[in-house]
């Protein structure tokens, strides 16, 4: 339940940020609300289905050209745009999770890295006409947001007072009812018979197996959801910054996710989202403070596997562990 | 259902775990599978029910020959079993533990919409009570005393409602109150289902089985009632010093 | 060309052969692994500034990562080893992150300039091409060091113990032998091994702050394809990754790291603990 008023608190922090924060913020606030979306699609797998996976950043990768190709090519409107990244991204996950999912632990670990490496040479190996090559593919404009504008507009007319806000603020709405809409989907779906058959597999697949279940299909089918879901994320992303460049599938970005959820505490949707937004803060933020952002934000990691290591959802739950749990 | 292994044998590298064992259990039968440790006991439970690929043989239940077959599916198939270290889900409570087992049974685990599961959440209280752990439902099955985590196993194996039942060592480290209630839980089942279990309590085995199976260093040994594996020279002469 | 695949190899071979036996051993997954081997190259450079000479920095690099290595292990690593991979994960990225800025501050984000050693330079002709002496050189290190390491591997005591480590962590214990030591003398070696790689590569490869990443990622493919723990493993696998890296770059640039990875891919498939491997 406090976790429920913890999200609404954000979410209305966040839906008011349009119309007193400055433009730095705004624009940071963007790129974090869609690091949080790609971070929540991997707390599904690390977190809830247990499973490890380092190339999640080829999935973001691959809804983000999808986006831009289809942008490029005629396609406009966002909802067709940011459906059709999810669509190619959770497509291309089929294929890897099935053969990914033949190992666990560490194994998985190096698979999934394999084959996000391999999306990633071939992005940047890919023929230009197609993907772009090592440039990527730039000139995507952001589609006119009409819906959201109203929506902004009516919302404020309301209270009374007559705004116009510029596009960058509409796409900060956008962005942030998307990111809304895939907490609300996946805090739904963990919390489905489903979901519980995760944790079950999580738990303890072996004994799940004994029960009869067929523990593959339920992995593939979460593995697939997840890639689905960083589509988006990076059809966003495309959206946001106009262009789909290969760096995003390389595997650095597999591990800046992973860090993200596990400094803001695995198992948890918010934490990974609230992780996404610290480390991406400190990384857009600091480094035009210093030159020396790396260095803080390593100490920041090094500093929560010491002090803190089931990430910033574990002290909330300390916070609230007065409160009995049912 | 029926269990039949035929001629199994389970090699693990220089080690003949199992030598050519026959078994059959008829539909329904009460049967034990005693033996000194390290008989192969548990090795042939696990290639019943296909956690272990046997290096010959084969097995069957009912008239399908299963040894192809992954052990999800021959669970699915009616078969369900406790193992000699309690596999539950250490982190999620009993209740949860039961309910897990609940889902799979109706095969309710497809639902992406988290119903209220009133039906799952009356079944969950109930086998709580029937087993004991009724005060201690909501707690991390880890925190549970052996006896209890013992009592949850065997609960699970109960839940699959299944035509055939395999239990290794369920009395391992019980008390005597709770042998006690274990075969109690046990006696309740239904006649039609067939029980398999391995066990060291003599006690409880001659009380339960009505066929007693006897295994040494992969072979059997002895096959018979308990009364005849009793009298048996070979088998006393295998449990001499172990009573 | 080969010969240029066999002298990369060589270089992965000396960074995967500690990371498997650290991975094998202590289920560590240690990404700063590759900010050993910049460290070494760093330090090689510096002594070569201030003595010049190039031998005496191909024995300090070593021994400072030896220290650094140990003083990890003692300081952070001991806390871990329960914890999971994540956490080891998170650490160590974080140190990565930590060193390589800590280079770049003092020394700049620019290349580099690491003199061929004397005596090194030149040229040796080898059937219609010329081949780089320094380049036999470090194939000829690698495999002097690697068959050091193989001879102690199978051979030796040390090696014996670290086996036996592999295989059943908690048997050597019982046996004995103080695990803790053994721990931070293996990852002490371990990063001594980074070093010297990062010293060799100085002359041979660029010098730069980022010059981690992309040697840690082959070096975990190197690694995984050889089998987590095994030392033959580390070496079959570095022949392998070391060819297959360089013929695939003459082709094209970056398919040549999708190529590394989908050979570790095919392997991991058809034989999941790696071609040495012992854990499953």
């Amino acid at each position: 339940m406090t976790r429920l008023a913890a999200a609404l608190a954000g979410f209305l922090f966040l839906a008011s940020m349009s119309f007193w924060a400055p433009p730095f913020w705004i624009s940071i606030g963007t790129q974090a609300l869609i690091f949080a979306i790609f971070a929540m699609s991997i707390d599904l797998l690390l977190g809830y289905c247990g499973l490890p996976s380092f190339g999640h950043a080829a999935f973001y990768g691959a809804g983000a050209f999808a986006c831009a190709y289809f942008a490029l090519h005629q396609v406009s409107g966002l909802f067709p745009l940011l459906g059709l990244g999810c669509f190619v991204a959770g497509a291309i996950a089929i294929p890897i999770g099935a053969l990914s999912l033949r190992a666990r632990g560490v194994y998985f670990l190096m698979l999934t890295l394999a084959f996000g490496m391999m999306l990633w040479g071939y992005a940047q190996q890919s023929p230009r006409s197609f993907l772009g090559g090592s440039d990527g593919l730039i000139g995507v404009e952001r589609p006119p947001l009409d819906a959201i504008a109203w929506l902004d507009r009516s919302l404020w007319d309301l209270a009374g007072v007559d705004v116009r806000l510029p596009a960058a603020r509409h796409f900060f709405n956008t962005v942030l009812l998307v990111a809304a809409a895939v907490f609300a989907l996946l805090s739904l779906l963990v919390a489905s018979p489903f979901g519980r058959t995760l944790d079950g597999i999580r738990e303890n697949e072996h004994r799940m197996l004994a029960l009869g279940t067929p523990t593959y299909r339920y992995q593939l089918a979460a593995f697939a959801v997840a890639a689905a879901l960083a589509g988006v994320a990076g059809a966003l992303a495309t959206l946001f910054n106009g262009f789909a460049n290969p760096g995003e599938l390389y595997w650095t970005n597999s591990g800046l996710v992973l860090i993200a959820a596990i400094v803001g505490g695995t198992r948890s949707l918010l934490g990974p989202a609230v992780g996404a937004f610290l480390v991406l803060v400190v990384q857009d933020a600091l480094s035009s403070l210093s030159d020396r952002w790396p260095l803080v934000l390593g100490a920041l990691f090094i500093g929560f596997v010491l002090l803190l290591p089931g990430g910033l959802s574990s002290l909330a739950r300390t916070a609230t562990s007065v409160i009995p749990r049912r | 259902m029926r269990i039949r292994a035929e001629r199994l044998g389970v090699r693990f590298d220089a080690v003949q775990a199992l030598h050519g064992v026959n078994l059959d259990v008829s539909s329904g039968e009460r049967r034990a599978v005693i033996g000194p440790n390290g008989a192969g006991k548990t090795t042939l439970f696990n290639a019943i029910t296909g956690e272990l690929r046997p290096s010959e043989g084969k097995v069957w239940l009912d008239s399908l020959d299963v040894s192809g077959l992954p052990a999800w599916r021959r669970a699915r198939m009616g078969l369900a079993r406790t193992f000699q270290r309690s596999t539950l889900f250490s982190d999620l409570s009993a209740a949860e533990n039961l309910a897990q087992a609940v889902r799979a049974r109706e095969r309710s685990q497809w639902r992406f919409w988290p119903g209220r599961e009133r039906a799952l959440r009356a079944e969950v209280a109930e086998r709580l009570e029937l087993a004991g752990l009724a005060d201690r439902a909501h707690r991390p099955a880890r925190t549970l005393s052996h006896g209890e985590q013992r009592a949850l196993e065997i609960e699970i194996a109960l839940t699959a409602r299944a035509r055939a039942l395999m239990l290794d060592e369920p009395m391992a480290g019980l008390s005597g109150a709770e042998r006690a209630a274990a075969v109690v839980r046990l006696r309740s089942l239904p006649p039609e289902v067939t029980l398999l279990v391995v066990e060291h309590d003599l006690d409880a085995v001659f009380t339960l089985a009505e066929r007693v199976t006897v295994l040494d260093q992969g072979l059997v040994i002895a096959d018979g009632s308990g009364a005849e594996v009793r009298e048996d020279a070979r088998v006393q002469e295998v449990y001499l010093g172990a009573r | 060309m080969t010969l240029n695949g066999l002298a990369f190899g060589s270089l992965l071979l000396l960074l995967a052969a500690g990371l498997s036996v650290i991975f094998g051993l202590m289920d560590v997954l240690n990404l700063a692994h590759g900010s050993f081997y910049m460290f070494g190259a760093y330090s090689a450079l510096v002594v070569l500034q201030v003595t010049g000479s190039f031998w005496l920095a191909l024995v300090l690099a070593p021994l400072l990562l030896a220290l650094i290595g140990a003083a990890m292990e003692v300081l952070f690593f001991r806390r871990l080893y329960r914890r999971g991979h994540l956490l080891q994960v998170l650490l160590t990225f974080g140190f990565s992150l930590v060193f390589v800025d800590l280079v770049r501050w003092r020394f700049g984000p620019q290349t580099q300039h690491f003199p061929t050693p004397t005596g090194l330079a030149g040229v040796i002709p080898l059937a219609g091409f010329e081949f780089p002496v320094y380049r036999a050189f470090v194939i000829g290190a690698a495999v002097v060091v690697g068959a050091a390491l193989l001879l102690a591997w199978r051979r030796l005591p040390v090696g014996a113990i670290l086996r036996a480590g592999v295989a059943d962590k908690e048997m050597v214990g019982l046996l004995g032998i103080d695990l803790n030591l053994v721990f931070t003398l293996t990852f002490a070696f371990g990063a001594a091994l980074a070093g010297l790689a990062g010293v060799v590569a100085g002359p041979y490869l660029a010098t730069y702050p980022g010059m981690d990443e992309n040697v840690l990622i082959l070096a975990l493919v190197v690694v995984v394809i050889g089998g987590l723990g095994s030392v033959e493993g580390a070496v079959v696998g570095a022949l392998l990754v070391g060819l297959a890296n360089t013929f695939g770059a003459f082709y094209r640039q970056d398919l040549a790291v999708a190529i590394v990875f989908a050979a570790m891919a095919v392997v991991l498939l058809v034989r999941p603990r790696g071609l040495f491997g012992l854990h499953a």
